[in-house]
């Protein structure tokens, strides 16, 4: 059509036209802003339709015919949904979203999303205009969004409430994707090595498959700390197979400590707790307490009882701490994190040292200090109840009864000296340890005898506690003791004897070692001089 | 469907710019009646006070308005239409067409956002009355008719659909009860197809009477009376084989 020039008052007018007859539909293409797409910079560009949604619509394609299929299903199904009134939608494929992939593999992917009510009330028309200045108008027939997809590896649902559950503890969030990555490429080497026979490459396959496994993620979680160190700016993919037996062999190792069952601690367990109040001292607390058993006296009453277990590496003085703090117990003086601390460790058995691992790093609150005693512990960690003696990390729990009792005596002796010399020291009460005072007379003959009751509730599991000569004479040595202390020193749950036995044996044991007599409270205490 | 179209891009190589226009739905009516040609129209630019005006005014022909019902010559759709035109700001838009042959390609993209907008005079009002009356007429009426409608379900003795029916009965006969063999053929046969029948289907099926047909099933099958396949018969394990819809029939 012509174009008629320029008319009266510097107005020009173009002829619009509406093309009848194209063939083809026009349609909106709309990106956000903040995405800063420029169109211009596009070399290649594939969009196709995402039918993904046709799964959920055609799902009744069930076997037709054999076995399993009823004569008429079909028409029965559809007779049902009639008479209930469900309707279901059609799948339309004009409606399904597009996928546009913007220069090929590397580049950038987006989803486009019809957008609803574009249509009903206004009509929506592109001018554009052609080479002889006439304007054409296109109705559009649909509005799209697009958003772009992110290509970076994501979490699935379940995979992020579990880190939501974390987040308070997890302090290194990089080791979160390391551990979903070190996950997949496990699976996907396992999947790779049948895939290879079959002669296809499966790992993709392998990584996706991964995305729905359940597992449990603690384990990965305690690795952080290390993996993220060593291997921060990895490509997952590309990890080598020395790293992937590495971090198996990690992962086993935390296993092993994880084996034994441990209460997980749910979120807002340690909220409304008290403390007496709270130290920066705590992670950090681990080498330090290494060497300095006498480091307790001057911290609060959680260090104090940390530091009193560290003086005793055998069980046995491990038992009588757990007498003081079963009588504390009694006593009703203990907070709540205490007895929580106690009661999950009463009924985890071995050490929760994993659980203390895992936290230990990452909140510095001296709820969990009294767990740290030393790893010299090691020797004497075969004892059942005894959890205080917690959180070696790295260190798969001991399995008490192999440990081997050259290194329990060597380091009996080491402890005996200091507590004789900390005797006195610990007992010099410190700014809280109130509670510790009546136990803290444990030099004193009386403070040991009367609270024999609670020691009958620490919990019995793998333990070596062995009626032999050598412990009566340690027990006597240490403190004049009664008869029945001594049996109650020896539970027949703890040596697998029964009562009989026991008296039998601690008698016979007691003759050979001829101790000397006292009495004490109208009692009769042994006791040896060494 | 899963192959992916490539995209014609030549449309945004060449930077063309469209312009995005939202017209009233009355105006894009109008321009579905235009001729072959399809010349709806002229836009004129003006400047006025240094301002750029655009403004499009619809032809002449096309200014009559199809009113329901009403041969209304005084209704007319507005001639004049300004434009607003708004930058597009923040928001990439392109303009994509897909052709029957499903062939994508970037028309290109869009620079300007306009609306038409009608000079409101008192016939533009008329026309929107009208255009309110009807979107508020309900879709469904109640009307109260006069009289009784007789044309339609009078009483019938018979229906002609049940009388039909008792004909072919009557010709089919009562079932008659076939040889044993052939009716486990077809027993057998018909499971090959499906694990599990209606006692109702297999009768249909084998045109057998019931007492007959259920004898000869408790020969060869069970009753399933629970389950997912309530109360429908399958043959018995050792009848049947199925592997991927075929199925080995052993002799009885």
């Amino acid at each position: 059509m012509t174009s008629l020039g320029s008319s009266s008052s510097s107005a020009t007018e173009y002829t619009v036209r509406v093309p009848k007859n194209t063939s083809k539909k026009y349609n909106i293409m709309a990106f956000n802003a903040g995405d800063r797409v420029n169109c211009s910079s596009w070399t290649q560009a594939r969009m196709e339709r995402d039918m993904s949604a046709r799964r959920i619509y055609g799902e009744e394609e069930t076997q037709e015919g054999a076995a399993g299929s009823e004569f008429g299903k079909k028409q029965r199904e559809e007779a049902r949904r009639k008479k209930f009134g469900i309707v279901t939608r059609e799948f339309k494929v004009e409606d399904q979203p597009w996928i546009l992939k913007v220069n090929g593999k590397a580049g950038k992917r987006f989803k486009g999303q019809k957008k609803g009510g574009v249509t009903e009330n206004a009509s929506y028309y592109i001018f554009t205009q052609c080479p002889d200045g006439a304007f054409e108008a296109f109705p559009v027939h649909g509005w799209y969004n697009f958003t772009p997809l992110a290509k970076h590896r994501t979490l699935t649902a379940e995979e992020a409430e579990e880190e939501w559950g974390r987040r308070n503890k997890v302090v290194n969030h990089f080791s979160i994707m390391l551990q979903r990555r070190f996950r997949e490429q496990e699976r996907g080497e396992d999947e790779e090595d049948e895939g290879e026979k079959s002669g296809k490459k499966k790992k993709k396959s392998g990584g996706r498959g991964g995305d729905l496994r359940i597992h449990d993620l603690e384990d990965d979680l305690e690795m952080s700390s290390d993996d993220s160190d060593s291997s921060m700016g990895d490509d997952g993919e590309s990890k080598t197979k020395a790293k992937k037996d590495t971090g198996k062999g990690k992962k086993k190792k935390k296993r092993k400590s994880n084996d034994e069952a441990i209460e997980d601690s749910d979120d807002g367990d340690y909220e409304g707790l008290e403390v007496d109040y709270m130290s920066d001292e705590s992670s950090s607390d681990e080498e330090p307490e290494k060497g300095k058993p006498s480091k307790g006296e001057d911290l609060p009453k959680g260090i104090d009882e940390a530091s009193e277990s560290e003086e005793e590496s055998e069980e046995e003085k491990q038992n009588e701490e757990e007498a003081k703090e079963e009588e504390e117990e009694e006593e009703g003086k203990k907070t709540p994190v205490q007895t929580e601390k106690k009661k999950k460790k009463d009924s985890s058995g071995e050490s929760d040292s994993s659980d203390d691992s895992d936290i230990e790093g990452e909140t510095a609150s001296a709820l969990f200090m009294k767990k740290r005693t030393p790893p010299k512990r090691a020797g004497g960690r075969g004892s059942a109840g005894s959890s205080r003696t917690g959180s070696r990390p790295g260190t798969p729990s001991i399995d008490s009864a192999s440990t081997s009792n050259t290194l329990r005596a060597a380091a009996s002796k080491l402890e005996q000296g200091k507590r004789q010399n900390q005797g006195p020291g610990t007992d010099s009460p410190a700014a809280k340890r109130l509670k510790m005072e009546p136990s803290s007379q444990s030099p004193a003959p009386s403070g040991k005898s009367t609270p024999q009751p609670p020691s009958g509730k620490s919990t019995p599991s793998s333990s070596d506690v062995q009626l032999t000569e050598e412990a009566v004479r340690r027990y006597l040595i240490r403190k004049p003791m009664t008869t029945k202390d001594l049996l109650k020193k020896f539970q027949t749950k703890r040596t697998g004897l029964s009562s009989e036995q026991t008296v039998n044996v601690l008698a016979q044991i007691l003759k050979r070692l001829n101790p000397e007599r006292k009495n004490v409270n109208d009692k009769m205490h042994f006791y040896l001089t060494e | 469907m899963t192959d992916k179209t490539e995209v014609n891009l030549s449309g945004v190589k060449q930077s063309k710019g469209v312009w995005l226009v939202k017209v009233p739905k009355y105006l894009s009516q109008q321009w579905d009646k235009a001729t072959e040609k399809g010349e709806v129209g002229k836009i004129s630019f003006g400047k006025k006070q240094g301002k750029t005006e655009v403004c499009f005014s619809l032809n002449e022909e096309l200014t009559v308005l199809d009113a329901v019902g009403e041969k209304d010559a005084s209704l007319q759709v507005p001639r004049d239409h300004p434009f607003t035109m708004h930058t597009v700001g923040g928001q990439t838009m392109a303009a994509f067409s897909q052709s029957d042959t499903d062939e994508i390609s970037l028309e290109g993209m869009v620079v300007h956002r306009a609306e038409c907008r009608p000079v409101v005079s008192d016939n533009y009002m008329k026309l929107k009355k009208l255009q309110i009356k009807e979107s508020t007429k309900s879709p469904r009426l109640s009307q109260q008719l006069e009289r009784a409608i007789t044309t339609v379900f009078k009483p019938v003795a018979n229906h002609n659909f049940n009388v039909l029916h008792d004909k072919k009965k009557k010709l089919e006969g009562k079932m008659v009860r076939a040889e044993r063999q052939v009716v486990l053929d077809m027993l057998f046969s018909a499971f090959e197809k499906h694990q599990y029948y209606n006692i109702k289907d297999l009768v249909d099926i084998t045109k057998q009477p019931v007492t007959y047909l259920k004898e000869i099933m408790k020969e060869i099958g069970t009753y399933n009376n629970k389950g997912a396949h309530k109360s429908t018969w399958e043959l018995k394990p050792e009848y049947r084989h199925y592997q991927s819809a075929e199925e080995e029939v052993p002799t009885a």
